[in-house]
């Protein structure tokens, strides 16, 4: 057979190639000198992801079009997964902008930093478009990788090497496991193209046969190595560690984008590829789903650490996305399933990224993260003290804020699909993770202020901050656009 | 003698997978670990080659060439990580790794 080459369609690739070109420009001027760096990486790093936001108005992403063969998609579902990494790249490059000011370290790079954040981001946005396993698992690698290196950036602090480390650790493991479940997909379909995959187990699967056991074990495979990397229960021990010891403003971004890849690997992955398994791998969702909901807010409960305690929470929050997955039936229009899920990753990054950020702001003021640390927050910084409640009100998913439209549709999805036990687990553990979210406003209301506080300008964070606080309060009554954005998944992905 | 068939290749490599596999569950030391994962990854390595052999394909050889790629970035990253650690803690082993506690 002889080879034959084609050209990529470039204009499919542009928003990517904004991000990567952004990422050589940081380390170009890093090399030319540390001033050039410190004025022009902050601003280069924002232009850059604010240029491929706009960038994805170029593409006409309802053809569905595909380059490199089928390997890379440009459908609806990379649409939205590469504007979730988007706005939230831009929302942690000013919930750094604090820190980076003040907290790096002489011969720390602030364009390292950033470049790395930015790599985790392009990452992000490949796993959202891949059309096979082999690119798949490269952004999926990208995204998990860089974050691994800026969990340890504090690099003098013993915690913060301890946290990389566990979550590295974990991290390699469950990519290994991963990577042999794509291997015995391959090797039981011939291909390691997604659609070639699901048509080849249409003609494979027969429902109400049973299936070939191998296959299952390949299934299995890559539901342990996806559940490490969205922390699901019980592959979630590296969380806590790695969310308390991170830089906070790392902390912020890696308990969002590399979430937002792992869900995207596992939709692109289960629900694309391997759709004839629906029967086997959503039950095993569900279960997965419920585990994680109750033992996260559960846990949740008895931390002191406010970083320990929003780790905690997002293993919770990894649940109620499990079970909008879950809710999958039939992947034709209609199916609310995964488009839940993607609103649900939209609405979290507000407010999970808004969270961490009131906590950098509070220690760029020299506090520490405990809960006493926030005490009398609302006598000392009463607009910090309303944001930080305005994130803690939507996270637990009080109405009208963003927080409850999100968990609101994956109820719905649910109540579709039939499952009606999740969607009460969803209300139960809501009410439960009350106690923990309500503590952290009465900290700040009810009780005195301790510590030293030191007054220091972060205009940028600020900014940030009331942004999300803005998003996190208006969105959810203007959300149906971007929910009919993330309803077209069956387009995509079926 | 039989001939090699995509069989010997899979035990091969299913025999080195739960070797690594046991090693990451049962080992304390993070160097030891690490070895382990890489271990695994190669097992998957001889898994893709052994089943693009059977399927006359060349799609498993250069993913497995893709996974040794990977390998290397990680190594990269988590040697340094281990580094920074040596640097601070003056030790290697897992449990003596505490001090993310409540």
């Amino acid at each position: 057979m002889p080879l034959r080459l084609v050209a990529p369609e470039w204009s499919l690739l542009v928003p990517p190639l904004i991000v990567l070109g952004t990422i050589v420009l940081l380390l170009a001027i890093d090399a030319v000198s540390e001033r050039t760096a410190r004025r022009f990486a902050l601003p280069l790093a924002l232009a850059g992801q604010l240029l491929a936001l706009g960038s994805l108005a170029s593409i006409d992403w309802g053809q569905g079009a595909t380059t490199f063969g089928v390997s890379y998609r440009a459908d609806w579902f990379a649409l939205v997964v590469s504007l979730i990494a988007l706005v939230a790249g831009i929302l942690s490059v000013l919930v750094s902008a604090g820190y980076t000011e003040s907290g790096l370290e002489p011969g720390v790079g602030l364009a390292e930093y950033l470049a790395l954040l930015l790599f985790s981001v392009l990452g992000t946005m490949v796993v959202g478009a891949a059309g096979d396993f082999l690119v798949l698992l490269l952004g999926l690698e990208m995204s998990a990788v860089a974050v691994y290196a800026l969990t340890a950036f504090a690099r003098r602090r013993l915690t913060s090497v301890e946290g990389a480390l566990k979550y590295f650790l974990l991290g390699a493991f469950a990519s290994a496991i991963l990577i042999y479940g794509m291997a015995w997909i391959y090797g039981l379909t011939g291909s390691i193209k997604l659609s070639d995959i699901a048509y080849t187990l249409r003609t494979v699967v027969i429902p109400g046969q049973p299936v070939d056991p191998a296959l299952l074990l390949a299934l299995l495979l890559l539901a342990v190595g996806l559940g490490f990397k969205i922390a699901a229960v019980p592959f979630h021990m590296w969380t806590p560690d790695a969310y308390q010891g991170a830089p906070t403003p790392v902390s912020a971004y890696m308990s969002v984008v590399p979430k937002v890849a792992g869900f995207a690997a596992v939709a692109r992955i289960l629900v694309q590829g391997l759709q004839p398994l629906s029967d086997q791998w959503a039950g095993l969702l569900a279960l997965l789903a419920l585990v994680t909901m109750v033992y996260g807010n559960v846990v949740a409960i008895a931390q002191r650490d406010l970083k320990r305690m929003l780790g905690y929470s997002a293993i919770g929050h990894t649940g109620y996305m499990l079970a909008g997955l879950a809710a999958f039936t039939t992947g034709l229009a209609g199916d609310r399933s995964v488009g839940s899920v993607l609103f649900y990753l939209f609405a979290y990054t507000f407010m999970n990224i808004g969270a961490f950020g009131v906590i950098a702001w509070l220690q760029e003021r020299g506090l520490g993260t405990t809960l006493d640390d926030v005490a009398g927050l609302a006598g000392r910084a009463p607009l910090a003290a309303l944001t930080m409640a305005i994130f803690m009100l939507s996270l637990m998913g009080m109405p009208p804020l963003l927080g409850f439209y999100a968990k609101y549709y994956v109820i719905l999805a649910l109540i579709e699909a039939g499952q009606l036990w999740l969607a009460v687990a969803i209300v139960v553990m809501s009410a439960v993770s009350a106690s923990f979210y309500l503590r952290v406003i009465t900290q700040m209301y009810f009780q005195e202020p301790g510590g030293t506080w030191r007054p220091v300008r972060t205009p940028l964070l600020g900014l940030g901050l009331a942004v999300m606080a803005a998003a996190t309060l208006a969105l959810g009554l203007v959300s149906g656009p971007i929910l009919e954005l993330a309803q077209r998944w069956p387009a995509a992905l079926t | 003698m039989s001939e090699l068939s995509a069989t010997h290749f899979l035990l091969l490599s299913a025999a080195l997978f739960i070797i690594g596999m046991v090693g990451v569950l049962t080992r304390r030391n993070v160097l030891v670990i690490f070895m382990c994962i890489e271990l695994m990854l190669n097992a998957v390595n001889v898994s893709l080659i052994g089943f693009a052999w059977e399927l006359h394909q060349l799609t498993g050889q250069v993913f497995a060439l893709f996974v040794i790629a990977i390998a290397a970035a990680e190594a990269v990253v988590g040697l340094g990580i281990v580094m920074a650690l040596t640097r601070r803690a003056d030790t290697v082993d897992i449990d003596e790794l505490r001090q993310l506690r409540e």
